[in-house]
């Protein structure tokens, strides 16, 4: 009966690390929330829909960061993932998650999937995330990332997302991750009435103004300007 | 003259004064064509900021001489012949390394390595810099007697080699300049070798191993930033690059991806299932950075509907079948909206002949001979200078829209920019060129805080008043989508039918209106909603007598832009830091024009570097040797003569570019007449060596005269011949410049003779501050102008030279 004993030992000796790792990013995702999130820095708003709390708590930003930047994973700033795109600085996750006023029956669709990590935090909130990544490279390791951390319930798709999801009635919530130049109007068509738009406009690389469209119940548009980002380009049109 | 003076007077190549020749062409065609690879790798602020520095490689190679001192003298030829020698193999081998570092402007905020790469860059670009100054100083050194023709020859090969890289680059693309200025350096060696064999061995080696190395692998392309458009561009999936062309302007390149779809502002009103998705759209993407769409055309108007739901379509709704001007045609975008909405004929202007080549030869079959229609005239200038050249026709409307969506960006990166388009006076010139139904338009992005449409307006209701408008408002209106703002400044005040036609464009759209005469408040603000209606309340207050106290208190720079300081695009103010900080937190950084910062830094880091590498190690040095006592008068001469030249030569370039029309020809031009005339007067100098200080006394007095006459005399001679044709406008300024750069001329070799005659060692300390101050003065000139204008430049510049005479007193008096 040793010889079990013994495997138990090795594989806990063996997790020891991984454990470790686990304590210290969570102990890392709790600074994050409390001191980029939820603290009143500068002229931000904070965050305090508990839903999106609850999955910037929860969701291992690292796992969606280059070697290379695993230190600064949690850090209140966008990193560089490869072909002139970004993870975008953790605050901006989760004011844009918490514009879109989700609800977990909703069905968002994201616009540039990126690390996947903005697809990850929608999936811990509602139930029915779509995403679309037009950089076939990004968006094959987004999809075997997302997997690989459990969240299969994730859509995803390397195509334009110019046009949204193709054959899909409408969402409840759309947000974009990527700069515009301008708002897609094909997005604006597959909104529900009373859903939102969350999208970064402006030029790419630059401040970018970050936009709340709201489609009202009679169907009007009506938009506002939420604050200023950078985010890396959106390529696309009807 | 030194004891040593003497012995060296037949010293040298007889072919000294051509070989300086050539490598001053070289120097100055190497920084300009940097200047474009730099333009093109990263972004053109960040291109002056990297060359400005690599520049002080000139003021370095004094420090060198002068450190090293007396175990140099007797070998100044070898010296010299060593630097010629080295300079081809420097021009080629620095110019790769520069391409494989791998620098990123926009991850210097991020990461630390970054910074690494860049000191490295700075090292590495300053070497050829070194070298061409060590060859010019070495050849000062070795024939003292003739310093004036020495440095007329430096600067005739400047003036060359700026007009011969312009005219080269229509030819050559900009990345094969390395190899070719190799060439030219290595004639210079070739020169300076006489009839020694050992030096022609080694020359004609040199010339063997640089032309197998570049044959066998092709010149080295520029590594293009991954943040660029471009680069963005090639990462689509089925991206292609269909066509490109270089000019001394641009580098076009044309991309197709079903991906590429751009929008002259926002469409989002567009009904996209009625009337259908945007017509295909090739990139064409200017120095790798912006976009400008080229879209497919078959003679069909029909797609273009969407072209009808961007705030530039508002002038259309104005005026029926208007004969349009269009500034900045581009890929043809606001061609074909004119032409959708049914223009009768339109006059598309663009400043770069690149365009014509693009889409009017290699795209044609694409873009459906869009250029070659009979109701389309594309003309290749500068539209201001365009305009202000004819009186007739007149047009309906002048159509000036989203111009820098190619160029750099929208965001701030523009701030050191000059821009003629944007001034008072351009606005009165273009109102004063419209029919008198007519309307100018002119279309901005917008940004926020807002800023860009409250600065045009501003400059708008400015022009108005100057041409004695009793009542602006009147001639005003201002619709603004999410994105941008379209102003319109009508010939005629707006009628009820023109203002209706407004509110009617502008809700059918979803757009807001900022202004029209009779706007109420409940109209604006509906549909893109802002904290406050900024933009209306900032009309009103420019309209009301409070105006001036609205620009004072702005937290931004929004007082209208005129052509004594064209800088559109600066809006920070120092001021207001504090309170961006405060309300924006850690997040302030994004609202930094760039621009403007890598202006200050640029100055900042030249100071630095100026005083680290060049003035620090001279004082220590001379501190040792025997001259000490002149340093003083000759760092205040020197570095006067450096800053002086500098200002003066700026702000007149600044000033002719106006009149010439064409930046890129502008420059050629003037820096070419600016350096030739300068050498004639070096040349003068040469000759007349009696009683310094009062001739450069005189030429302070006559500076001080000249440049008064031209400040208060120019604006009126421009105006009077800006209607001439290209040959009489370059000869006018070529006669302008003539007998101010002859006078700046004279003095850097009559302080030099001075110097030569007191201490021999001062000479090197003089050529390392006049090196470092002639770097400083470049940038602080333009960061001088920004704040307090040209004229002030050239203001100092004479002060500047008041200090020389009177630094030369000190020195030619007898040592006590």
């Amino acid at each position: 009966m040793r010889f079990p004993y013994l495997l138990v030992a090795v594989a806990a000796v063996a997790a020891l690390p991984a454990l470790q790792e686990a304590d210290d990013t969570r102990e890392a995702r709790e600074a994050m929330v409390r001191e980029q999130i939820t603290a009143r820095l500068g002229g931000r708003e904070p965050v305090t829909d508990a839903a999106v709390l609850r999955a910037m708590r929860t969701v291992p930003r690292h796992r969606f960061v280059r070697p290379a930047d695993l230190g600064h994973a949690y850090a209140d700033r966008p990193l560089p993932i490869g072909y002139g795109q970004t993870i975008s600085q953790p605050y901006i996750v989760a004011a844009m998650t918490e514009m879109l006023d989700l609800e977990p029956g909703d069905r968002v669709l994201e616009i540039g999937t990126g690390s996947g990590y903005q697809a990850a935090v929608l999936a811990e909130i509602v139930d029915s995330v779509y995403t679309i990544e037009v950089i076939e490279p990004l968006g094959r390791t987004a999809r075997d990332r997302l997997v690989a951390l459990g969240y299969t319930g994730v859509r995803t798709r390397i195509d334009d997302g110019y046009f949204g999801w193709p054959g899909h009635d409408g969402f409840d919530a759309i947000v974009v991750t990527a700069a515009a130049s301008h708002i897609p109007p094909p997005l604006v068509e597959q909104l529900e009435p009373g859903a939102r738009l969350v999208v970064p406009v402006g030029a790419p690389f630059q401040v970018q103004a970050l936009m709340l469209v709201e489609k009202r119940r009679d169907g009007s548009v009506v938009q506002r300007r939420m604050g200023a980002v950078r985010f890396v380009p959106l390529t696309g049109g009807p | 003259m030194t004891p040593h003076s003497g012995s060296r007077r037949t010293a040298g190549s007889p072919h000294l004064e051509l070989a300086v020749l050539l490598i001053g062409a070289v120097g100055i065609a190497f920084e300009i064509a940097l200047v474009r690879v730099f333009s093109i790798a990263q972004w053109h602020h960040f291109a002056y900021m990297i060359i400005s520095l690599a520049m002080l490689g000139f003021a370095v190679s004094g420090t060198a001489l002068g450190v090293l001192g007396a175990r140099i003298r007797g070998r100044e030829e070898l010296l010299l012949r060593g630097g010629a020698l080295a300079l081809p193999a420097a021009l080629v081998a620095c110019y790769e390394i520069s391409q494989a570092i791998p620098f990123e402007t926009l991850q210097l905020a991020s990461r630390a390595q970054q910074w690494v790469w860049l000191i490295l860059l700075y090292l590495v670009l300053s070497l050829p810099f070194f070298l061409i100054s060590w060859c010019v100083a070495t050849s000062l050194l070795l024939r003292p007697d003739r310093v004036g023709r020495v440095y007329f020859a430096n600067m005739v090969g400047s003036g060359l080699g700026a007009v011969g890289l312009v005219g080269a680059l229509f030819f050559l693309p900009v990345h094969t300049m390395p190899y070719a200025l190799a060439g030219v350096a290595l004639a210079a060696g070739a020169l300076l070798a006489g009839r020694r064999p050992g030096w022609w061995t080694a020359t004609g080696v040199l010339a063997v191993v640089l032309a197998a190395s570049c044959l066998a692998r092709g010149p080295r392309p520029i590594r293009v930033s991954e943040y660029k458009g471009l680069s963005y561009a090639l990462q689509l999936p089925d991206a292609r690059v269909v066509a490109g062309v270089e000019t001394a302007i641009s580098r076009l390149t044309a991309v197709r991806s079903s991906l590429i779809r751009e929008t002259p502002g926002q469409v989002s009103g567009y009904p996209v299932s009625e009337l259908g998705p945007f017509p295909e759209q090739t990139g064409l993407y200017f120095d790798a950075g912006g976009v400008s769409p080229v879209h497919r055309f078959d003679g069909s108007l029909e797609p273009f509907a969407y072209l009808d739901y961007v705030t530039s379509a508002l002038p259309y709704h104005l005026v029926r079948e208007p004969r349009v001007a269009v500034i900045g045609a581009g890929g043809g975008t606001e061609v074909l909206s004119a032409l959708q909405h049914g223009a009768a004929s339109v006059t598309a202007l663009e400043l770069d002949p690149g365009v014509r080549e693009i889409v009017g030869r290699r795209l044609d079959e694409f873009a459906g001979d869009l250029y070659g229609r009979p109701d389309v005239e594309l003309i290749i200038a500068e539209g201001r200078g365009f305009l202000a050249s004819r009186a007739e026709p007149r047009f309906d409307v002048i159509q000036i829209a989203l111009l820098d969506a190619y160029n750099a960006s929208a965001a701030g990166v523009h701030a050191l920019s000059e821009s003629y388009l944007y001034t008072v006076e351009a606005l009165a010139l273009y109102t004063s060129r419209l029919s008198p139904n007519g309307v100018l338009a002119i279309t901005r992005w917008l940004r926020t805080p807002p800023r860009d449409a409250i600065k045009l307006f501003a400059t708008a209701v400015e022009a108005l008043r100057r041409v004695d408008v009793p009542d602006p408002g009147r001639h005003l209106a201002l619709v603004r989508s999410w994105n941008a703002a379209t102003l319109i400044v009508s010939r005629r005040p707006f009628d009820t039918d023109r203002v209706e036609a407004v509110r009617s464009f502008a809700a059918a759209r979803g757009f807001d209106v900022g202004w029209i005469p009779g706007l109420e408040p409940h109209e604006v603000n509906r549909f893109t909603i802002l904290d406050a209606p900024a933009y209306h309340e900032a009309a009103v207050a420019l309209l009301s007598a409070e105006s001036e106290d609205f620009l004072r208190r702005h937290p931004f720079h929004v007082r209208p832009a005129t052509d004594d300081r064209p800088y559109f695009f600066r809006f920070f103010r120092w001021r207001s830091l504090p309170g961006l900080i405060r309300a924006a937190g850690r997040d302030w950084v994004n609202f930094v024009e760039w621009g403007y910062v890598a202006l200050a830094a640029t100055v900042a880091q030249a100071l630095a570097a100026a005083g680290l590498l060049v003035l620090l190690p001279l004082a220590l040095f001379a501190r040792r040797g025997p001259s000490g006592s002149g340093r003083a008068p000759v760092a205040a001469c020197f570095g006067s003569l450096g800053l002086a030249f500098m200002f003066m030569e700026i702000a007149f370039i600044q000033k002719l570019m106006l009149f010439l029309h064409h930046p890129a020809y502008a420059v050629a031009v003037v820096l070419t007449t600016f350096l030739f005339f300068s050498g004639i007067g070096s040349l003068h100098a040469d000759r007349r060596r009696d009683r310094p200080v009062r001739r450069l006394a005189i030429v302070a007095a006559l500076l001080a005269i000249v440049s008064a006459i031209y400040v208060v005399g120019l604006p009126v001679l421009f105006e009077v011949g800006s209607g001439w044709s290209d040959p009489a406008r370059v000869a006018t300024a070529v006669t302008v410049l003539a007998p101010l750069a002859f006078l700046m001329g004279i003095p850097f070799p009559t302080c030099l003779q001075v110097v030569s005659n007191r201490a021999r060692d001062l000479v090197v300390w003089a050529w390392g501050v006049n090196g470092a101050a002639s770097v400083v003065g470049a940038t602080m000139a333009t960061l001088i102008a920004i704040h307090a204008g040209f004229r002030t430049v050239v203001i100092l510049s004479i002060a500047l030279y008041i200090v020389i005479p009177l630094s030369m007193q000190r020195l030619t008096r007898p040592e006590s």
